[in-house]
């Protein structure tokens, strides 16, 4: 079961997206006057390549097959080891170039970064079985919004780069840490969710189909 | 030759009256996609509300509507094109070509382009040419600063968007492509603060869709080398290619063979111009 699952994950994109990353977070890691710029869009792209994990093209027939929700987003989270993996390849480059960031703060951005990914993943999967390009992109306009607006980067930092106003990092990630476990167990348990979420939940839909019981 | 002419004017006319309906539904579908509804929401707030804000130099503020009208106005443009595959077997039986229905695709960028004249006027305003913002550019050349990061762009964005739509499959690409081009400005703007008079730099730093061209320093405001007015030929000549390489998918015959043909030429421009762009203007950084 586990293999079939992980197998017909949407590696392609998730590896693909946490290549493209890995490749600036080096060009900051190479360059480290460019570090506080670029590891922050390293970090965006890994979280771009977490909403991909759970796109499931197969999802009509998928969703209804005796394998529980909480089992398949389960075994398709070993995919969040890809993104992961890269972000810390990053960040070891740019330790050995001796690069001087406040790492542990750096690692909770990165799995922060990476579970928003995912989280947000897996509360929009309960509506389309696709999620990736949509979450993906949301993500993305989230996560840039200090780098864009001017405003939003004075109230809050998602990098813990030295000498930035507002709100800290870690008491940012740590905030989105756990609002995105809540979302994930939510989400994963099968529970509805609001009204404005969804007109039909494939939750819902699912109680409608007569479901095989494993022996 | 009489004959050809004949023949050659109602096949015009007739391309035109399936273009130009096909344009006018593709601009509505584009106007009211939320992610360029969002980018135009944006570039107004931040206009507005750094209007009273005191500026060192024009970069500070004019590359929010690259950003938002070119950076965003890609990933609409790109998501329209998409929207088009699951009905391309039936949409693709029909008589219109699929280069003629890209054609109507790339007319969307119009509405980002005046977007970007109307930011443009609005930038001329709270910050008149005669502002020592700008460093020690001339009149003109101030204008093609403005220009080429402000209209420029919010042109080159949405053409760019479609190519890519008509060409990559993956629906994550427009971000992808949105943070790899802002993460290579940031790079190379970096690395012009600590060689401003580097040639290859220079390169470098105009090698792209949007560049900076001043840095306030304590000294006053620096004007990096490099020519504005080159780099908006570059910059269009990139539209160009954006422009053709989207109408080269699904062209046959004839047409693919002048796609090609015209490609060939507007990549040929577009090295001369970068290299122009690169060589001409301040031929090192002047501070003013």
């Amino acid at each position: 079961m586990i293999r079939p699952v992980l197998r017909a994950g949407a590696w392609p994109a998730v590896v693909g997206v946490s290549g493209v990353a890995v490749v600036v977070g080096g060009c900051g890691a190479a360059f480290p006057a460019a570090a506080t710029v670029l590891l922050p869009i390293c970090f965006v792209l890994l979280a771009a390549a977490a909403a991909f994990t759970l796109d499931e093209p197969a999802s009509l027939v998928v969703d209804v097959t005796p394998t529980g929700p909480v089992r398949r987003t389960g075994i398709r989270a070993v995919a969040l080891m890809a993104p992961l993996t890269a972000g810390a390849v990053v960040m070891l480059a740019a330790a050995v170039r001796g690069l001087a960031l406040p790492w542990g703060a750096a690692g909770l951005a990165l799995a922060g970064n990476v579970l928003l990914g995912f989280a947000a993943a897996c509360v929009v999967r309960t509506r389309t079985g696709e999620p990736g390009a949509v979450v993906g992109t949301a993500v993305v306009l989230v996560l840039m919004a200090p780098a864009l607006v001017p405003h939003v980067a004075r109230w809050v930092r998602t990098f813990p780069a030295p000498g930035a106003g507002g709100l800290s990092s870690d008491t940012v990630w740590w905030t989105v840490l756990a609002v995105c476990a809540v979302a994930v167990a939510v989400s994963v348990g099968g529970r509805n969710l609001s009204p404005w979420m969804s007109t039909v939940p494939i939750s819902r839909r699912r109680r409608s189909y007569p479901t095989v019981q494993p022996p | 030759m009489t004959a050809t002419l004949e023949v050659g004017r109602p096949e015009a006319v007739a391309r035109r009256a399936t273009l130009v309906p096909l344009a006018a539904r593709e601009l509505r579908r584009f106007v009211l996609n939320p992610v360029f509804l969002f980018a135009v929401v944006m570039t107004m707030w931040v206009a507005w509300s750094r209007a009273g804000a005191a500026v060192t130099e024009i970069d500070e503020v004019n590359g929010y509507p690259a950003v938002f009208l070119g950076g965003f106005g890609m990933m609409a443009a790109y998501w329209l094109t998409r929207s088009m595959r699951a009905s391309e077997p039936v949409a693709g039986v029909t008589p219109v070509t699929r280069p003629a229905r890209t054609a109507a695709l790339c007319w969307v960028a119009i509405v980002p382009f005046l977007c970007g004249i109307l930011a443009l006027l609005g930038f001329l305003r709270t910050y008149p040419l005669g502002d020592a913002a700008y460093g020690p550019f001339s009149p003109s050349a101030r204008i093609a600063v403005l220009v080429g990061q402000i209209v420029v762009p919010s042109l080159g964005g949405p053409l760019l968007g479609v190519a890519l739509g008509r060409w990559v499959r993956f629906p994550g690409a427009a971000f992808v492509l949105f943070l790899v081009i802002f993460g290579w400005v940031e790079l190379v703007t970096i690395l012009t603060i600590s060689r401003p008079d580097s040639a290859p730099i220079a390169v470098l730093r105009l090698f792209s869709p949007f560049a900076f061209f001043t840095l306030h320093a304590d000294a006053g405001v620096t004007a990096w080398r490099g020519s504005p007015w080159f780099f908006i030929g570059w910059q269009l000549a990139l539209c160009a290619i954006a422009v053709l390489v989207a109408l080269l998918r699904g062209a046959e015959g004839r047409v693919r063979a002048r796609i090609i043909r015209a490609l060939t030429v507007a990549g040929a421009a577009a090295v001369i111009l970068l290299v122009l762009a690169a060589a001409g203007g301040f031929t090192h950084a002047v501070t003013a």
